[in-house]
């Protein structure tokens, strides 16, 4: 991330609604914490306890402010409410490296934003947990991690049940990358390998869908720039919004709200 | 996977509408563990909110299955190409440059449609538990009166056969439809009604049993052409002779009241996406975040309140083949009694929903300097106007695609009547039918869907209350059909809140602090 030569002028700065999804456990919420507060906490209570975090990522060009939103547990259930897809420019899918159910869910939460999110929306697939397998831990073996983890070929078929012989002793890891990899190429998604524990390769994760994101869609200000759907016409736009803030000090003032 | 049997609830709230997610968002932000179910796959109940695929599987549903909703009698209506234009004008448009509905998903049609006032209480809820910051408002602008197009007028657009009904003095000053003479009685009548209370002691004890337009002929000498118009701000659901001017008049004060309490130039406000769709799953997501469990498509199959002193008393079976256990239940009686025939008392509506392509840009004008550009208009028209005197009025509210109701250049046409059966069917159809005519050719429906719907009719005067079924099960009433939010409502969770939470400062209702570490929340 490195800073543009005019760095005194102030970047242009924009909002950017990220969702979270994947499997409980899968360590969303962990991810999270540790790109807003560098922080990692071992046996983390389900879900975060706040509407949405936010944290900046400064890019060469510009900013881009997250908005990053938990599910809240209301996909255990099969609970999330359109709400919560709406106007999202970035998602981020998570499984669990040592769990393959996870990737599947995974697979199912990807076709659910590919047919509820705005069409132009960023996903990012993200196994998590590299810290349990022999590639993590370490930041710098990231850079290798699909060399190592290479299977052979008989490993495609391996499928759910676990890849029990690629994993070296002490190894968790039960997805291959290069089955992960060759999925999240067929989608069109992104990809990477973090560790929420030791930090490795997270911000990558959102620096990599900062700068996926087309300039053209956007715009500063909160739910201006989805795509599709959210119509801000010409003829009015954002300028329209009401703003019930402004409600506070009015009513205030007169000391009665009905 | 975990399963909602392993916990016992404090609350198992059935139905996700907005006084159940509002009272969800209460209880789980006071500490109590809430099972939040809805028996559909979506989110709303009764005010769900549907793209176009959605709602043809809900017409279906309630269709298969009546007596299991609030509604009845649903059905789509689709335009094909060639018969959906039949004036002369067709020929104009080469088939391809045709106005056409979009993707299904680009709609977000509500089943019961509302706006808030300004100064509603559900709005000082949503900010004192900072619930708002995940919605954004849009304005209601004017009221507007049908009356017949007149040969003489030379306006464009709906407004031909649309008079925009005044309110406040400067629109009356301005309005060139209005003689000295009538003006002069208006100003009389919004001088008497903006009086604040106390000055007002001597008379504390007007008589506002007559019916409205008596009233208004009576002590102001208003005219009758002008009562229809007078009787629209107050969203009356019957005529002038059947709306006591008990009803009306408090309803016209809160009208002239709410005006700039946001903002100059508007008095209501819309939620983008579906309005109290979109509010009711913002609620569910901040009771989540506090600590509900919500769970979609599982409705009650069967409840049983031991009415015992044992700590859950009430014990569900859930359609999931669950069973769960809680301190108490609450929900509306089509969700926690799904299969029981119930004789039920409410009143009959029957409501439309049209998309049409055209953005009826003359119907939301900005009137005052500032203001926003209004999203969303009132129609009424009066029963004599659509050839049927003694029927209540029809209400249009005209949603435009800056709701984020529907894609651009398009609108969509929420219509409602509080009678049933052809004749309220027809009456509806010829409202919408007018106003898109009135806008000329190029304004062509796309899409429409009716069905019947009941629910409260605020006109009778009775407030909204939680009924006892069993020591530990309560229901919430049907669902009001006003076009307004009624403050009533937030009474009426109050004391859900109150009654399941038990030991709670009744002033500490949905006032919640910033989250730690968050923005928001």
């Amino acid at each position: 991330m490195s800073e543009s030569a005019g760095a005194n002028a102030p970047k242009p700065s924009s909002s950017v609604k990220l969702v979270l999804l994947g499997e409980a456990a899968v360590g969303k919420s962990s991810l999270v914490l540790r790109f807003v507060n560098n922080d990692f906490q071992e046996n983390k209570e389900p879900t975060i306890g706040a509407a949405f975090l936010t944290q900046k990522c400064t890019l060469p060009s510009r900013t881009i402010k997250f908005e990053i939103w938990d599910t809240a547990g209301q996909e255990r259930f099969a609970s999330l409410a359109p709400m919560y897809y709406r106007n999202a420019q970035a998602a981020l899918v998570v499984y669990d490296v040592t769990k393959p159910s996870s990737l599947t869910k995974a697979k199912h939460w990807v076709a659910e934003l590919q047919r509820q999110a705005s069409p132009g929306i960023v996903i990012a697939l993200v196994g998590n947990k590299l810290d349990l397998t022999n590639d993590g831990g370490d930041a710098s073996a990231v850079q290798d991690v699909e060399s190592e983890s290479a299977a052979p070929e008989s490993d495609e078929a391996a499928g759910e049940e676990g890849e029990e012989q690629d994993a070296a002793p002490g190894d968790a890891r039960k997805v291959s990358t290069r089955e992960a990899t060759g999925y999240a190429e067929e989608e069109g998604l992104l990809f990477f390998e973090t560790s929420a524990k030791t930090g490795t390769n997270v911000v990558d994760v959102f620096t990599a869908i900062a700068n996926a994101i087309p300039e053209s869609s956007l715009k500063t200000g909160r739910g201006a720039a989805g795509a599709g759907q959210t119509a801000l016409g010409s003829r009015s736009g954002e300028d329209s919004r009401v703003n019930l803030g402004d409600r506070n000090a009015a009513t205030a003032k007169e000391g009665c709200a009905c | 996977m975990d399963t909602l049997a392993e916990t016992s609830w404090d609350v198992v709230i059935a139905g996700t509408g907005l006084a159940q997610s509002l009272l969800a968002l209460s209880l789980s932000r006071s500490g109590k563990k809430v099972l939040h179910l809805d028996q559909n796959p979506y989110y709303g109940g009764s005010e769900a909110a549907f793209s176009l695929d959605e709602a043809q599987e809900w017409v279906n549903s309630v269709n298969q299955h009546p007596g299991q909703s609030p509604f009845e009698d649903a059905k789509v209506i689709t335009y094909p190409l060639d018969s959906s234009q039949p004036s002369s004008e067709g020929g104009d448009h080469p088939s391809d440059a045709r106005p056409k509905l979009a993707a299904s998903r680009a709609y977000t049609l509500s089943l019961s449609p509302h706006f808030l006032y300004t100064r509603s209480q559900l709005i000082s809820v949503l900010i004192s538990s900072k619930v708002y910051r995940q919605l954004e408002f849009m304005a209601v602008g004017s009221w507007w009166i049908h009356s017949e197009p007149s040969a003489e007028n030379s306006e464009l657009g709906a407004t031909r056969s649309f008079h925009r009904v005044p309110g406040n003095r400067e629109d009356i000053f301005a309005d060139t439809h209005i003689s000295m003479k009538s003006k002069r009685t208006l100003m009389r009548f919004l001088r008497h009604i903006s009086k604040p209370a106390d000055e007002d002691s001597e008379e504390t004890e007007e008589d506002l049993s007559a019916p409205f337009g008596d009233y208004l002929s009576s002590k102001f000498g208003i005219p009758e052409d002008l009562q229809s118009p007078l009787l629209s701000l107050s969203l009356s659901q019957q005529t002038l002779e059947d709306t006591s001017a008990s009803h009306a008049v408090p309803r016209i004060k809160r009208h002239l009241a709410s005006i700039g309490a946001l903002g100059p130039g508007f008095g209501g406000v819309i939620s983008k996406y579906g309005g109290g769709s979109e509010i009711l799953q913002v609620a569910c997501r901040a009771s989540a975040v506090g600590g509900g469990v919500y769970a979609l498509d599982t409705g009650i199959q069967s409840l049983t309140d031991k009415e015992s002193s044992d700590e859950y008393p009430v014990e569900l079976q859930l359609s999931n083949g669950e069973s769960v256990r809680t301190k108490s239940a609450i929900g509306t009686v089509w969700d926690l009694y799904p299969t029981q025939e119930r004789p039920l008392s409410c009143a009959k509506f029957t409501r439309s929903i049209t998309v049409v392509a055209s953005d009826f840009t003359s119907l939301f004008p900005v009137t005052v300097e500032g203001a926003p550009v209004p999203a969303s208009a009132i129609l009424m028209f009066p029963g004599e106007t659509l050839g049927s005197p003694q029927s209540p009025p029809v209400y249009l509210q005209v949603h435009s695609s800056d709701t984020g109701d529907c894609p651009r250049q398009q609108s969509i046409i929420y219509g409602s009547i509080s009678m049933t059966g052809p004749e309220g069917q027809t009456l509806l159809e010829l409202a919408v039918d007018r106003l898109i005519k009135a806008e000329g050719p190029q304004a062509v429906a796309l899409w429409s869907m009716r069905y019947n719907q009941q629910g409260r009719l605020s006109n009778d005067g009775s407030s909204p209350t939680i009924q006892a079924h069993s020591p530990h099960v309560y229901s919430f009433p049907p669902p009001s059909l006003d076009l307004a939010f009624e403050d009533e409502n937030i009474d009426m969770i109050k004391q859900a809140w109150l009654k399941v939470a038990g030991d709670e400062d009744p002033d500490d209702f949905m006032i919640f602090d910033d989250r730690e570490g968050a923005d928001d929340m």
